[in-house]
C-alpha cells in the first residue's frame, strides 16, 4: 500500500540571531499516521511547531500540506485547509465559558463540519465530557479537562490533521493515559495526528512512528521499538529522561 | 425563529421573558413619549438618545473585540461636517438631506477603514490603536479650528473655524421634515434599531468570534480566523454608528463646532462605557443615556464641575467596579431570588 | 557664507523639531517602556509643569531654577498617581489608559476652577542670534542641547547605575527579577516618577513657548503620541531619539512649505506608514539591525 504524504517538508532551517533553531528539516507524514516528534529540551522541536503553524516564518525550505505549498500562507488560511492546532501553554480563552470556547471554532461558509468531522468532534466532547451548553467559565474546569477543551475546540474546526504541542504537559499518568486512548481512537479513525512530545511513556502508548529531533535536526526516525532501541537515541535522549 | 435567537442570545444582558416584556414596555414608554411630553422635553430627550450608536459602537470595539479607541469623535465630526456640507449645498432639494446622510456615513466608513487597515493589517500592538485614533481627532479639530474665513467654504456652507457651522438643514425624507416630535420618533427608531442591530451581531457567529478575539488573538487565528478583517470590519462598524451619532446631532442642532472632536469630548464616549460596563451592549446603553442626561443637566444649570464629576466618576469606578457599574449590578442581581424571576419568568 | 548660513538655518530649523518632538515624549516613553502603559495625564502633567514654573518665576525664582522645581513637583505628583491609582493597573494596559485619562480630566478641570483660565507667561530667555540673513532663537538652541543632555543623562542612568540596571532587568522579566531580589513595585513607582517629572520638565521648559492655560497639554499631546508610537517601547532611549530624528526629517520641510498644522498631519501620516513597515517601531528595528550586524560578524 502507498501512503500519500499530507504534511511535507524540504530542508526547512530557521535561526533566530546567530543560533539555528532547526536545520535541514525533511519531515514526511502520510496521511493517516499518528507520528510523535521528540527530543531534548533546545533540539528544536518547538521551532518547528512554530514553522508549522505558522507562527515563525523559515529561513530557508519549505512546507506542504496536502501537496500545496503553505510556506508563505499566514497561519488562519493554513488552519483552513486542513490544519488544527493546541499549545504547550493551554490557550483555550479562559474568560469565555465552556460554550463560548466551542463556538468559536471557524466553520466553514457552508456551515458545519462534514459527517467524518462531526463524528470525531462529537466523540472527544463526550469522551471527555464536555458539556457544550455549559455556562462555566473555562478558567473553573481542572487543568486537565481544559486541556481537552482545547482539543475539542481544535476537531470543533474539522481538522485533518492535528497538530498537537505536548498535549499531556500537566497531566497525571491516568490523564495522560486517557488522551492517549482518545488520540488513538482518532487516529484508528483516519484523522493525521502529529504530537510534539517529551513524555516517553505517553509516546510508547501512541506512536507508530518517532521523529527524533537533536541540534535542530533530524537525528533519528523509526518505529517505537526501533528507536528505544537504539544507542545513539539512548545516549542523546532517553540517557537524560 | 433564527432571527429571533440572535436577539435573544446570551451575549447581551436579559434573555428571559421578563426581560423582554419589560424592554418592550420601555419601548412603548418611549413612543408615548409625546403624550407626556412637552415638544423641548422630546427634544432633550432625544439629545440623550442620540448618542447612543456612538457608545454602542465603542462597546462592540472595546468591550466584544478588545480593541479601544479614543478618537471615534473623529467619525461624529465627519459626518456631521459633511452632512452639513452636502445637504447645506442641496438647500431646498426634498432629497439633499437624505444624500448628505448617505454621503457621510460613507465617509466614515471609508475614513475607519483606511486608517484601519494601517493598523490592524500591521497587527500593531493595543495600545497604539487608542493613542492613534485619538490623534486623528486630535488633528481633525486643529484642521477645523483654523477654517475661520470666507475662503473656508464649500460651495454655500462655511466651515466657521472654532465657531463651528451653523444653519444646518434639518433631516427631511421628501415633503416629510423631521423636527421637534417627528425628530423624536426618528431618533427613538435610529437607536432602537442600532441597539438591536448590535445585540444580533454579537449574538451572530461573528460575536462569538470577536470574543475569541478579544481574549486571545493568536489562538483565534490559529482557529483559522483572519483577525486583522475581522479587527477591521468591527472598526469599520463603530465608526459608522458614531457617524450615525454626528448625524443625529447635527440634525438635532442645526449646528456643529470642532470642540465636538475635541479632547474632552473624545473621553466621553469611553467613559460612558466603562461606567456602565464594556462588556455588555444594554449596559453601556444604559450608562449612555444616564450620563448624557446628567451632564446635560447638569451643564446647562451652568454648573463648571461637570467635567471633573464625570472625570472624578471615570476614575472611581476603574478603581471600584472594573466591570462597570451596571454590569456589577446585572450580574449581583443575578444571584439573588430576583434574578431568578428575570431568568425564568 | 550665504550657503554656510543656509545650512545652519535648516539644521537649526531640524534641531528646534527633534527636541521638541523629544522633549515632548521623553516623559511619556520612560514610563511606556517600562510598564507598557501610556500615561495619557502626561499632557497634564506637562501642563503642571509649566504652571509650577510660573508661580516660582512670579515668586522670584530664576528661570533655570524654576525648571528644576518644576522637575520635582510633578515628580513627586507622579510618585502619589502611582501609589494611589496606577499600580493597580499593571498589566491591563487598555484600562490604564483609561484611567489615566480620567486623571487628565480631573486635573485640567482643576487647574481651571483653582487657577482660572490663564497664568502670565514667562517672557523667552536669550535674545536672538543672526546667521547671514537668518535669526536664531538663542533659546531654542539651548533647548536642543539641553535635550541632548537629558538624553545622555537618561543613557548613563540606565546604563550606569543600580537603578539602572535594575529598571533594565524588570523590563525584560518582571517575575525573574522579583526572584532575583529587585523591589519591582519600588522601580515601578520611581520609573513613573521620573516619566511624570521629564514630563514637568519639558513643560516648564517650553512654558515660554505657550501659553499657560488649564489645557496647553493638549497642544503637546498629539506630537508625543506620535513619536512614541513610532519609536515603539523595545528601547526607550533608542525609540525616542529614532523617532524624534525621523519624524523631524518629516516635519521640517512640510511645516517649512505647507505651514504648521500640514506638518502635524505629515507626522500622523508618517506613523501610520512607518509602523506598517515596522510595526514595532524604529526601535525593535533598531535592535533587529544591531542584531543582524552582531550576527554577521
Amino acid at each position: 500500500m502507498t501512503t500519500h504524504s499530507i504534511v511535507r517538508t524540504s530542508a526547512l532551517e530557521k535561526r533566530f540571531g546567530g543560533i539555528v533553531a532547526t536545520q535541514d528539516v525533511d519531515l514526511d507524514i502520510p496521511e493517516g499516521e499518528l507520528r510523535c516528534i521528540i527530543g531534548p529540551n533546545g533540539a528544536g522541536k518547538s521551532t518547528l511547531f512554530a514553522l508549522l503553524c505558522g507562527i515563525h516564518a523559515p529561513d530557508s525550505g519549505n512546507i506542504f500540506l496536502k501537496d500545496r505549498d503553505i510556506t508563505a500562507l499566514p497561519s488562519f488560511r493554513r488552519v483552513r485547509l486542513g490544519l488544527g492546532l493546541t499549545f504547550q501553554t493551554n490557550r483555550a480563552f479562559h474568560e469565555l465559558t465552556v460554550r463560548q470556547n466551542l463556538e468559536a471554532p471557524f466553520r466553514l461558509p457552508q456551515g458545519g463540519r462534514s459527517s467524518t468531522s462531526e463524528k470525531r468532534y462529537q466523540y472527544a466532547l463526550s469522551t471527555f465530557g464536555l458539556d457544550m451548553t455549559s455556562d462555566v467559565p473555562a478558567r473553573e474546569l481542572p487543568h486537565h479537562r481544559l486541556q481537552w477543551l482545547e482539543i475539542a475546540m481544535v476537531l470543533a474546526g474539522g481538522p485533518d490533521v492535528l497538530l498537537l504541542d505536548e498535549p499531556t504537559a500537566g497531566l497525571s499518568p491516568e490523564e495522560t493515559l486517557q488522551t492517549a486512548r482518545v488520540l488513538r481512537h482518532l487516529n484508528d479513525d483516519g484523522l493525521t495526528i502529529i504530537v510534539v512530545e517529551h513524555d516517553i511513556a505517553f509516546v510508547r502508548e501512541v506512536a507508530e512512528r518517532v521523529t527524533v529531533l537533536h541540534q535542530g535536526a533530524i537525528f533519528a526516525e523509526g518505529t517505537v521499538a526501533d528507536i528505544t532501541a537504539h544507542d545513539d537515541v539512548r545516549r542523546i535522549y532517553l540517557g537524560q529522561a | 425563529m433564527k432571527y429571533l435567537a440572535l436577539l435573544t442570545g446570551p451575549e447581551d444582558i436579559g434573555q428571559s421573558r421578563l426581560f423582554w416584556a419589560v424592554f418592550v414596555l420601555l419601548v412603548v414608554n418611549f413612543l408615548a413619549g409625546p403624550l407626556w411630553m412637552s415638544e423641548f422635553e422630546a427634544s432633550n430627550v432625544s439629545y440623550y438618545l442620540l448618542n447612543l450608536p456612538m457608545a454602542l459602537g465603542l462597546c462592540l470595539l472595546w468591550g466584544y473585540c478588545g480593541v479601544l479607541s479614543f478618537g471615534q469623535v473623529a467619525y461624529f465630526g465627519i459626518a456631521g461636517y459633511l452632512y452639513g456640507i452636502i445637504a447645506g449645498n442641496m438647500r431646498g432639494d426634498p432629497w439633499g438631506p437624505l444624500l448628505g446622510e448617505v454621503g457621510g456615513l460613507a465617509a466614515c466608513a471609508v475614513v475607519s477603514a483606511i486608517f484601519g487597515y494601517f493598523m490592524f493589517y500591521a497587527r500593531v500592538q493595543r495600545w497604539i490603536v487608542p493613542i492613534l485614533t485619538l490623534v486623528l481627532a486630535l488633528l481633525l479639530e486643529t484642521f477645523l479650528g483654523q477654517t475661520a474665513g470666507y475662503q473656508w467654504r464649500v460651495g454655500s456652507v462655511q466651515l466657521g473655524g472654532y465657531n463651528g457651522m451653523t444653519g444646518i438643514p434639518w433631516f427631511q425624507l421628501g415633503d416629510l421634515t423631521f423636527f421637534g416630535y417627528s425628530f423624536y420618533y426618528y431618533v427613538v427608531l435610529v437607536v432602537l434599531v442600532s441597539y438591536l442591530g448590535c445585540r444580533a451581531l454579537v449574538n451572530s457567529h461573528h460575536g462569538k468570534v470577536m470574543l475569541a478575539m478579544r481574549e486571545d488573538p493568536l489562538r483565534t487565528e490559529l482557529l483559522g480566523y483572519d483577525i486583522r478583517a475581522r479587527q477591521l470590519a468591527v472598526f469599520v462598524i463603530a465608526g459608522v454608528l458614531a457617524g450615525l451619532s454626528g448625524l443625529l446631532y447635527v440634525q438635532w442642532g442645526n449646528y456643529i463646532t470642532p470642540s465636538q472632536l475635541g479632547l474632552v469630548q473624545a473621553a466621553l464616549p469611553v467613559i460612558w462605557v466603562a461606567v456602565g460596563g464594556r462588556s455588555k451592549l444594554l449596559a453601556v446603553a444604559i450608562s449612555a443615556y444616564a450620563l448624557n442626561w446628567i451632564t446635560y443637566s447638569l451643564s446647562s444649570a451652568g454648573n463648571q464641575y461637570a467635567l471633573v464629576i464625570i472625570g472624578g466618576l471615570l476614575v472611581a469606578v476603574m478603581l471600584f467596579f472594573p466591570d462597570g457599574i451596571v454590569v456589577t449590578l446585572a450580574r449581583n442581581m443575578n444571584r439573588q431570588a430576583l434574578a431568578r424571576l428575570f431568568r425564568r419568568g | 557664507m550665504e550657503e554656510f548660513s543656509l545650512v545652519i538655518s535648516v539644521a537649526y530649523q531640524f534641531g528646534t523639531n527633534a527636541a521638541f518632538l523629544l522633549l515632548c515624549a521623553l516623559g511619556l516613553i520612560v514610563i511606556l517602556g517600562m510598564m507598557n502603559i501610556i500615561n495619557l495625564a502626561h499632557g497634564e502633567l506637562m501642563m503642571m509643569g509649566a504652571y509650577t514654573a510660573s508661580l516660582s518665576y512670579q515668586a522670584g525664582l530664576p528661570f533655570p531654577l524654576c525648571v528644576a522645581v518644576s522637575f520635582l513637583v510633578v515628580g513627586f505628583v507622579g510618585a502619589v498617581f502611582e501609589r494611589l491609582v496606577v499600580r493597580r493597573f499593571y498589566g491591563r494596559e487598555l484600562s490604564a489608559l483609561v484611567v489615566t485619562w480620567g486623571i487628565s480630566l480631573l486635573l485640567s478641570q482643576g487647574t481651571l476652577m483653582v487657577f482660572g483660565p490663564f497664568l502670565p507667561s514667562i517672557p523667552i530667555p536669550g535674545g536672538s542670534l543672526d546667521v547671514g540673513a537668518y535669526s536664531l532663537s538663542v533659546y531654542w538652541l539651548i533647548l536642543i542641547a539641553v535635550s541632548i543632555a537629558v538624553v545622555v543623562a537618561l543613557a548613563w542612568l540606565y546604563n550606569r547605575t543600580t537603578f539602572g540596571l535594575h529598571a533594565r532587568a524588570t523590563m525584560q522579566d518582571a517575575a525573574m527579577a522579583r526572584a532575583l531580589g529587585v523591589n519591582t513595585g519600588r522601580i515601578y513607582m520611581l520609573t513613573f516618577s521620573l516619566g511624570a517629572g521629564l514630563a514637568g520638565f519639558s513643560g516648564a521648559l517650553l512654558a515660554p513657548t505657550a501659553s499657560i492655560m488649564p489645557f496647553m497639554g493638549q497642544q503637546f499631546v498629539a506630537p508625543a503620541f506620535i513619536t512614541v508610537v513610532v519609536g515603539g517601547a523595545a528601547n526607550v532611549i533608542a525609540g525616542a531619539v529614532g523617532s524624534s530624528v525621523l519624524l523631524s526629517l518629516v516635519r521640517t520641510p512640510v511645516g517649512f512649505y505647507l505651514g504648521a498644522f500640514l506638518g502635524l498631519v505629515a507626522l500622523l501620516l508618517a506613523a501610520l506608514i512607518i509602523i506598517r513597515l515596522m510595526p514595532n517601531g524604529v526601535s525593535a528595528a533598531l535592535q533587529r539591525w544591531s542584531d543582524r550586524r552582531a550576527q554577521s560578524h
